[in-house]
């Protein structure tokens, strides 16, 4: 490095100088569209589809299917859809599902919120405000480790929290078995069970119930405290090779980051 | 991330890639090594850092393999230069070519006694210089970070051919109280993963897993084990983008 100059520490400030690197800028910009004066208007889709609630589940069964959204929306067993809270509120928010009870109630978008607040049905508020930051930018979101569909498990060998799906010749009580273990996901959300939330697939028109393969990442949502390297890793031991990010909900304010392994190359 | 060689213009960035193709740092710093070997410098104890007078041939070897900084010119082209802890037991210990005085005799310190003196300056020296040694070993540059705000901040090769890519963090693999509770909140990663953000890096965090050796001997370095992982934040609108242009290219 013959001539070379002098003061190679003023080198390294030159980082600062040299090149700001503005990654951070639109964020700043999403910043000032978010203020409370803009909230999303209630929205109504021309044809809705029509699901009821089912309380013992926690989850809401697909009566009216209307709308390409079904493709990647919902859980099939036994030829019905059923749809997590938080899909269901996420299709109520945009206009496009009508929810009735038992008695063929309509239940309201407040029931729902209540509902979600409660924690009791797998979901929570901030899960549920991850969830819908993701679907409305076009992710395809299931809770982790449930089926999408019971062909799925079949062609993906995964061992899967459904009960007696292999046993497509056993028809009486399939249901009601699958329905018992769906619920010990969609019940009470334990704060301190340390899984993945939802397995995530990027925005795929392409998308099967039926052959899903791989999500693209596992999101698991930062409950209170900032995971240690101990937690992390036991997140990743779940996850059997597939990327984790983890999600942080602040005042509606949602970030995802990563906190991968690497190893830095030996340089020549 | 690609790495980010300075220059003007696109042919100025190849011409330094080129040139740290054509000297690796490998053999800059080996040919460090045997310099000093040969001319038998010493250094000497001052406070929290090492200080040594060097001229000439050791004074270019020290600015191109980027250890230390010069002080001030003291003699007609000799400068007076500094060294922070890790960067001097680097070299006594691990590279051999460098003793330090600090008695009244002038006798060199043995590795044992800089061990205890630089732990009795600096609480988490020895995984500091861990880190520190992980990354030099690679042939990285290890600088300063505190301007970032991080620990060290890493480079391909000398700064003045190319930018740093990351910002080093040093904690412990588990939860040791002598790394000073950094990155212990949320706020924390938002503030460092931003501020390197805008610079261009990207937050490597180097935990440091002493695997139950007491650190009263520098031979307990061999038995520390390193974890190496990166906190970035992940924009899922940018994500998208570029998996739908994907898409309609099919």
């Amino acid at each position: 490095m013959e001539g070379k100059v002098w003061g190679y520490s003023s080198n390294e400030d030159n980082d600062d100088v040299d090149e700001v690197y503005l990654q951070n800028a639109s964020d700043d910009e999403e910043d000032l569209h978010s203020t409370s004066s803009s909230l999303p208007k209630l929205q109504f889709r021309n044809v809705k589809s029509k699901c009821r609630w089912n309380e013992e589940m926690g989850m809401a069964e697909v009566i009216e299917k209307n709308g390409k959204m079904w493709v990647s929306t919902g859980i099939v067993r036994s030829g019905k859809i059923y749809t997590s809270i938080e899909e269901t509120l996420y299709l109520m928010e945009l206009g496009a599902l009508h929810l009735v009870d038992n008695e063929d109630r309509s239940i309201s978008l407040i029931e729902m919120y209540k509902k979600v607040a409660g924690g009791k049905y797998g979901c929570c508020w901030e899960l549920f405000e991850a969830y819908r930051h993701l679907k409305s930018l076009g992710y395809i979101i299931g809770r982790h480790d449930v089926a999408w569909s019971l062909k799925s498990i079949r062609s993906s060998q995964k061992p899967v929290a459904v009960e007696g799906a292999e046993e497509s010749n056993q028809q009486v009580d399939t249901s009601s078995k699958v329905e018992l273990s769906i619920s010990k996901l969609f019940g009470e959300l334990k704060i301190n069970d340390l899984k993945p939330d939802f397995d995530i697939y990027l925005p795929d028109s392409r998308f099967r119930k039926s052959s899903p393969g791989d999500p693209n990442f596992l999101l698991y949502l930062s409950r209170g405290h900032l995971p240690s390297r101990a937690e992390i890793e036991v997140l990743e031991k779940q996850c059997e090779g597939i990327p984790l990010k983890v999600c942080l909900v602040t005042e509606g304010r949602v970030s995802f980051f990563s906190f991968d392994k690497v190893e830095l190359p030996i340089l020549p | 991330m690609a790495p980010r060689w300075k220059g003007k213009d696109a042919k100025s960035k190849k011409d330094a890639e080129a040139e740290a193709l054509k000297e690796p740092m490998s053999k800059i710093i080996s040919q460090l090594q045997s310099s000093f070997v040969q001319s038998n410098t010493c250094g000497f104890l001052s406070d929290n850092c090492v200080h040594l007078a060097v001229q000439g041939e050791q004074l270019d070897l020290l600015d191109k393999a980027c250890f230390g900084r010069p002080v001030r010119i003291v003699e007609k082209d000799m400068y007076w230069f500094q060294l922070t802890l890790e960067e001097a037991f680097y070299l006594c210990y691990f590279l051999k070519c460098l003793e330090i005085n600090g008695r009244a005799d002038d006798s060199p310190l043995s590795n044992e006694e800089l061990w205890r003196y630089f732990k009795s300056k600096k609480e988490a020296f020895p995984c500091f210089y861990k880190a520190y040694s992980h990354l030099r070993i690679k042939n990285w540059v290890v600088r300063s970070g505190a301007q970032y705000g991080v620990d060290f901040i890493v480079y391909r090769h000398h700064p003045a051919l190319v930018h740093s890519e990351y910002g080093v963090l040093v904690l412990s693999h588990d939860n040791d109280a002598d790394l000073n509770g950094r990155l212990s909140v949320w706020s924390d990663v938002h503030c460092s993963t931003r501020l390197l953000g805008s610079v261009a890096k990207t937050l490597l965090v180097l935990y440091i897993n002493k695997n139950g050796q007491n650190d009263e001997s520098p031979l307990c370095l061999a038995n520390y084990t390193i974890e190496e992982r990166t906190i970035s934040r992940w924009s899922p609108e940018q994500c998208r983008e570029s998996s739908v242009l994907t898409f309609l290219d099919l």
